[in-house]
Formats: C-alpha cells, sequence, structure tokens
C-alpha cells in the first residue's frame, strides 16, 4: 500500500507524523480509546526504526498488561515493550517503550530538579499541603502530562514521545495549564505570602491577610501555618517553575510537536472533538490529524427483491436476522453522517476512521493491528 | 406496576449518577430523573460540571445555578434541573455561616482558586456541602446529581474524607463531617453506577464500586448496564438455518447481506451475556439493563424510551454470585 507525506491531501494516513515527528499529543473526550491509539501510534513509530516512548494516564487494564505497565508508581519509569513483531531482530533499530504517568511523582521529580539542595527539596516535599495537593492540584494532572513530556523530549534519549491526555470535558484546560500555574504563581496574593517575611503575622498586604484570615476562619490554624509554609517553599522553585511553563508552551507549538485528536462517532463525543480542534486552531498548535474510533460495521445492503421476498415473514429467528440487520444499518449509516460532520471541520488534515473491534485490544499484535490502519492510509 | 414509593428509583433522597466517561451516565441520569417523576416524584436533576445541553435533553432550557422546571408530567411530578458551579457553593456557604462582610471580602480577593488550593477538596466538598443543605431541606423528593465524569467521581465522592486529613478543625471540617454523614445513610444517599456491557467498562465499574462502598462508605443502588443490544436469540443460528426453520427460502445475495450483519451481532451479543454475567456475580448487586438507540444523537423521546427501561424488574445476579 502507497502512502503520500503531502500533508494538503487527506491521506487518512499518519505515516509523516509516525515518522518525522518529535512530539505527538493525543487528546479528545474519555472512552474512546485515546490511549490505544497513542500505544498504535508507537507501534507504528518504533515499527518505522525510530526509539519511541509512550506516556499513558490510566490506561485500561487490558491494555496496560498488553504494554507490560503494572499498575502502580513503579510503572512511572519507561518500561520496555516487548514482542513487537519486526522491531526484536539485529537489524532492526526500532524500539518501544511505556510508562504510565503518575502527577504526584512528576511534581515530585520537578521539586528536585527546580531546588537547590535537598534541604529545600524535603522542605517542600514533606509539607502537608503539598503532599494533598500535588496530585490533585487543579490542571496538575494535565500539567504534569506536559511536563512530562517536556521531561523525556529534553532527555535525548528519543526520537518520539507520545503523550496521552487525562480524558477532558473541556480539553482546552491541558493546554491552558502552563498558563494557569503561571496565573496562579502571580496571583497578587500568592505574590505577598512567597516575598519572605519570616511568619504569617508580618503579612501587611490586606488582600493576603484577608485570605490568610479567611483559610484560618474556614479551615483552622494548622492549615494557614503549612499553606504559607507551602507557597515560601514554593517561592523557591517559582523561577523553574515560570521558565519551565513557557518553554513547554513555546515546545507545544513549534514544528517538532503535532496533536492528534480522537473521537467516536458518538454525538457528544464529537461535540467535544469539535471544540477541541477549534481551540487547537485558535491556539496555533501544530495539528495532524483526526482518529474516529469505534465505529460500527455497515452491513452489505438487501437487494429491493430480496427486501420484497422477507416482508412477510412474521415472528422468528429469521425475522431476528432481519431486524438486526436493518438496525445495524440504520446506526451504520447515522454514524457516517456525524462523521461527515468531523471530516468537513478537519479540512486539510488526516481522518483515519477506526472500526468498532469485537474485542478490546489486549496485546500486542492487536495494537500492530491499529498501527498498520493508522499509518497504511484507508 | 410497583408500588411507586417502594420502587427502587424511589428508595433514596439523593441518587449519584457516575460512571467512567464514555457511558452515558448523563443519560441515564437524566432519564433516571423522568422516570422518578412518571411516578410522581418532584425531582431536581443537579449538574456538578454543567455539561451543555441537560436541560434540553429534559425538555426545558439550557440548565444554570438557578432552579428552574424543566418538565411537568400531567397527573404525575416533574423534572427541575440546576447546577451548582463551585464558586456559588462557596459564596452560599459563606451566606450560610453568616460570615458575610469580611470574609466574603476575603474570598473574592484571594479567590476560590487559591483558597481551594490551599484547601484540596474544598471545591468539591462545597458542591456537596451544598447539595447536603438541599436535601436537609426537603429541596426536592429527589434529588439525582449527574457527577463529574471519568476519573473525577471517585474523588469528588472522597474529598469529605479526604479532607479531614488535611484539616484539623473549622467549618470546613465540620462540612465535611456533616457530608459524609450524609454519604453513609442509605436512606439520605445512594449511588448509581453506569457502565456497559463490555469489558473494559465492566472492569471499571467494578473498581469504582468497590471504590465506593468501601472508601466513602456510599450504599449502591441497581447498576445500571446502559447501550445493551436487544436480545436476537435467531442470531445464534446462520441466516441459513433461521431461513429452513421459518420454512423461507432465501436467495443467495440475501443470504450474503444478512450475513454481513449476523456475524458482529453473535460476537457483541455474546460477549455482553459474558460482561453481565461478570459484574453481577462479582458485585453481588441487582442489574438493570437499557437499550443501545440506534441513534448517536439523544432526543427527549429516546430519553423517554430509557425511562421506560429503567422501571421494569431487575434482573438480579447469577445463583452462584457471592454475598
Amino acid at each position: 500500500m502507497t502512502t503520500t507525506e503531502n500533508s494538503s491531501a487527506p491521506a487518512g494516513s499518519f505515516v509523516s507524523e509516525v515518522s518525522s515527528a518529535s512530539l505527538i499529543v493525543t487528546c479528545g473526550p474519555g472512552g474512546v480509546g485515546k490511549t490505544t491509539t497513542a500505544a498504535a501510534l508507537g507501534v507504528a513509530a518504533a515499527r518505522a526504526g525510530r526509539r519511541v516512548v509512550v506516556v499513558t494516564v490510566d490506561p485500561a487494564r487490558r491494555l496496560a498488561d498488553a504494554l507490560g505497565l503494572d499498575a502502580g508508581a513503579a510503572s512511572d519509569a519507561p518500561h520496555r515493550v516487548t514482542g513487537l513483531p519486526g522491531i526484536d531482530t539485529d537489524e532492526a533499530t526500532g524500539e518501544l517503550w511505556a510508562l504510565m504517568l503518575d502527577a504526584a511523582s512528576t511534581f515530585d521529580r520537578l521539586v528536585h530538579e527546580q531546588t537547590a539542595n535537598q534541604k529545600q527539596a524535603e522542605a517542600i516535599l514533606e509539607n502537608p499541603v503539598y503532599r494533598a495537593i500535588s496530585g490533585s492540584l487543579s490542571g496538575a494532572q494535565e500539567y504534569m502530562a506536559i511536563e512530562r513530556l517536556h521531561q523525556l523530549y529534553t532527555s535525548g534519549e528519543w526520537d518520539l514521545v507520545i503523550v496521552d491526555t487525562p480524558p477532558s470535558r473541556h480539553a482546552i484546560d491541558l493546554l491552558e495549564a502552563p498558563d494557569r500555574l503561571i496565573g496562579f504563581l502571580s496571583h497578587p496574593v500568592y505574590r505577598t505570602l512567597t516575598v519572605g517575611q519570616r511568619a504569617f503575622a508580618k503579612v501587611t498586604n490586606a488582600a493576603a491577610s484577608m485570605f490568610l484570615w479567611a483559610v484560618r476562619r474556614l479551615a483552622g490554624p494548622q492549615i494557614v501555618e503549612d499553606t504559607v509554609e507551602f507557597f515560601r517553599s514554593l517561592a523557591n522553585i517559582e523561577p523553574g517553575l515560570r521558565k519551565r511553563a513557557g518553554e513547554v508552551s513555546v515546545l507545544l507549538r513549534s514544528d517538532a510537536a503535532t496533536f492528534v485528536v480522537v473521537s467516536s462517532p458518538r454525538a457528544e463525543a464529537i461535540g467535544e472533538a469539535e471544540h477541541l480542534i477549534g481551540a487547537l486552531r485558535d491556539g496555533d498548535f501544530p495539528f495532524a490529524g483526526v482518529v474516529i474510533n469505534l465505529i460500527h460495521p455497515m452491513p452489505d445492503p438487501l437487494t429491493p427483491a430480496d427486501r420484497a421476498a422477507l416482508a412477510d415473514i412474521g415472528e422468528g429467528p429469521l425475522a431476528d436476522h432481519l431486524s438486526w440487520h436493518d438496525e445495524l444499518t440504520d446506526l451504520a449509516v447515522s454514524e457516517r453522517e456525524e462523521l461527515a460532520v468531523l471530516a468537513d471541520l478537519a479540512e486539510d488534515v488526516s481522518v483515519v476512521e477506526l472500526p468498532l473491534l469485537a474485542v478490546d485490544v489486549h496485546d500486542v499484535a492487536g495494537l500492530v493491528g491499529l498501527a498498520d490502519q493508522l499509518v497504511g492510509g484507508n | 406496576m410497583t408500588d411507586p414509593a417502594e420502587h427502587w428509583l424511589r428508595s433514596t433522597r439523593v441518587a449519584v449518577v457516575v460512571g467512567k466517561g464514555g457511558v452515558g451516565s448523563s443519560t441515564v441520569a437524566a432519564a433516571y430523573a423522568l422516570a422518578a417523576a412518571r411516578e410522581g416524584a418532584d425531582v431536581l436533576f443537579v449538574a456538578v460540571d454543567g455539561r451543555p445541553g441537560m436541560g434540553p435533553l429534559l425538555g426545558g432550557r439550557e440548565l444554570d445555578q438557578n432552579d428552574r422546571i424543566l418538565r411537568r408530567i400531567k397527573g404525575a411530578g416533574q423534572v427541575r434541573g440546576r447546577t451548582i458551579p463551585a464558586d456559588q457553593a462557596f459564596g452560599d456557604y459563606l451566606e450560610l455561616r453568616g460570615v458575610g462582610g469580611m470574609l466574603r471580602r476575603a474570598a473574592s480577593a484571594a479567590s476560590l482558586p487559591m483558597i481551594a488550593a490551599a484547601t484540596p477538596g474544598l471545591e468539591h466538598l462545597l458542591v456537596l456541602g451544598k447539595i447536603k443543605e438541599l436535601e436537609r431541606d426537603r429541596a426536592a423528593d429527589l434529588i439525582i446529581v449527574d457527577a463529574p465524569p471519568a476519573g473525577h467521581a471517585a474523588p469528588f465522592l472522597r474529598s469529605a474524607s479526604g479532607l479531614s486529613d488535611v484539616v484539623q478543625s473549622g467549618p470546613v471540617r465540620d462540612q465535611a463531617v456533616e457530608v459524609d454523614a450524609m454519604l453513609r445513610d442509605p436512606a439520605r444517599c445512594q449511588a448509581m453506577i453506569v457502565t456497559l456491557p463490555e469489558e473494559t467498562p465492566v472492569t471499571e465499574a467494578i473498581e469504582l464500586a468497590n471504590e465506593l462502598r468501601g472508601d466513602v462508605g456510599l450504599a449502591l443502588m441497581p447498576l445500571v448496564i446502559n447501550a445493551c443490544w436487544p436480545e436476537r436469540p435467531g442470531l445464534t443460528k446462520t441466516p441459513a438455518m433461521a431461513a429452513r426453520s421459518q420454512k423461507v427460502t432465501l436467495s443467495a445475495s440475501a443470504k450474503a447481506s444478512l450475513a454481513s450483519s449476523s456475524v458482529f451481532g453473535r460476537q457483541r451479543l455474546e460477549r455482553q451475556h459474558q460482561q453481565i454475567d461478570r459484574i453481577g456475580s462479582t458485585l453481588g448487586l441487582p442489574m438493570v439493563t437499557l437499550p443501545r438507540l440506534p441513534t448517536p444523537r439523544l432526543t427527549l423521546h429516546h430519553l423517554g424510551v430509557l425511562a421506560d427501561a429503567l422501571v421494569v424488574p431487575l434482573v438480579e445476579p447469577n445463583a452462584e454470585a457471592s454475598t
């Protein structure tokens, strides 16, 4: 099968992305096979001879098994995926690695990197407020997906880094996460709290002292101490965080990166995918195309003569076949109408349609099958 | 039809409808609201994160933070709807504590994100706290909560117990204790888990059920298995065998086109049976199955079909089910 690298033709293939991009971000609504798509793109790139790492977020159990990931923090380090046909040979250069994102330990790593010494790092890491928020701070998981991508990208160890993103109804959150963190750090209250006074009692800024008063009033005095201490210690790493957020923002808009939107043919998913495509375009993010997954197969139509012959068959097993044929046809037709909306919206980028499979992808062979469809054109 | 007051749909005052992304939990929550209203209940549908389209799906305007009637059922109940944005819940909370001016100014100066960051889980807790107030005031016969999607349902419901690790005193702790008490009382609050008859959603629903029953202490309503293919026993035969048993002669072309759908249908039905058996016997909960609707775009009519399907007798888990 031949493919084209001409991106102006809707080739229905991600062959140029898997062979030349340095970063691919998959995004889209939940439940559409986003992580599976990210893994399959990784398989395709490894088979094209590249050294690839796929960062997954909360993969389904069977997919995690297929990638050799165990549930738990141990998977936060890249793990080599074995059993890929065509790349476990001596002459092949491709490698596929995978890891599972752990927002809290990524945040910890960031703190270690950005602090001058072990003592400073521990002051932050042991703070109860830090421990509670590092995994759950608004946008933290999205930000950490991007942060991990940056760490892997700059390590120079990988030809291609593929990052799956947390399912997000407002998927734009992901793209705004670095800016949101900067916004947080620039907040006047935060600034006041972090400019070096030794005790919060000395905080003179009216807004900040009201903030502390409000927190104390709502949540008790202990949390005020911890909060102030947390903001103070974060101040040490703030310049680093700010710089990093800026770098990530530039990197995501560079030629090295590209975004793939994954959707299903259900109307809600398509609505979210439309929104996301608009956000990518508005934000000047490079956009490679759309994968539409979980499409029902279209049955072969009955001829008018056959339909007439089956008009009065009454109840029974054959009637089950006929009503099922009609129902599946109706569903497949209406799904294709929904798909047309998305295909129009995608304009000149790739659109790849993947069928609903009888079984969830649960092994490397299943990923290879999807990989072939993602790069083969159709 | 069972006695409406006895029906499981009316077995609690706050029903939190939860499911991983893509299983249709918001749609099921809306169908549940309609079904309970048809049984005579005054239902309040609460969308936690204000997903668009839910108000129109229920026959009214887009939801906002004002409690509005979406639909009246002749001779029966009604469905009202609203959202609870975290910042509004915060304002209401301050109002309620009578802390007024100073604290409110502090809150707006510092902004909710700052305070929420300083007090993890606070936003969730405030929303649950608001729901608790509505329940206590008997704002409706039944409050149906369309919980946050994807991985966020469990953290949302765990916020009350989680906060008490960090916050040892003050009104937030009191709020956490009161919310926790509501979540642990089946007469006041239960969770409805929605899933699909497919492997990954079933695995995730089992994990979610264990988490909610265990950590959060929530009682579970019957499981809702959404988007089930209708039973078609005839599909176990080939089109040719089916035709013979109905004494019909099929042309070669008719055989081929029926076969093009029946192989897929037979596989899907087999998997569906396996997964329904698996979740039923693992969790030992009764189930209700909702039909897969032959459309990717739902309307008010479809919601009525789902509401009808919610009031049929429950499917009990298999005999070998654990207790």
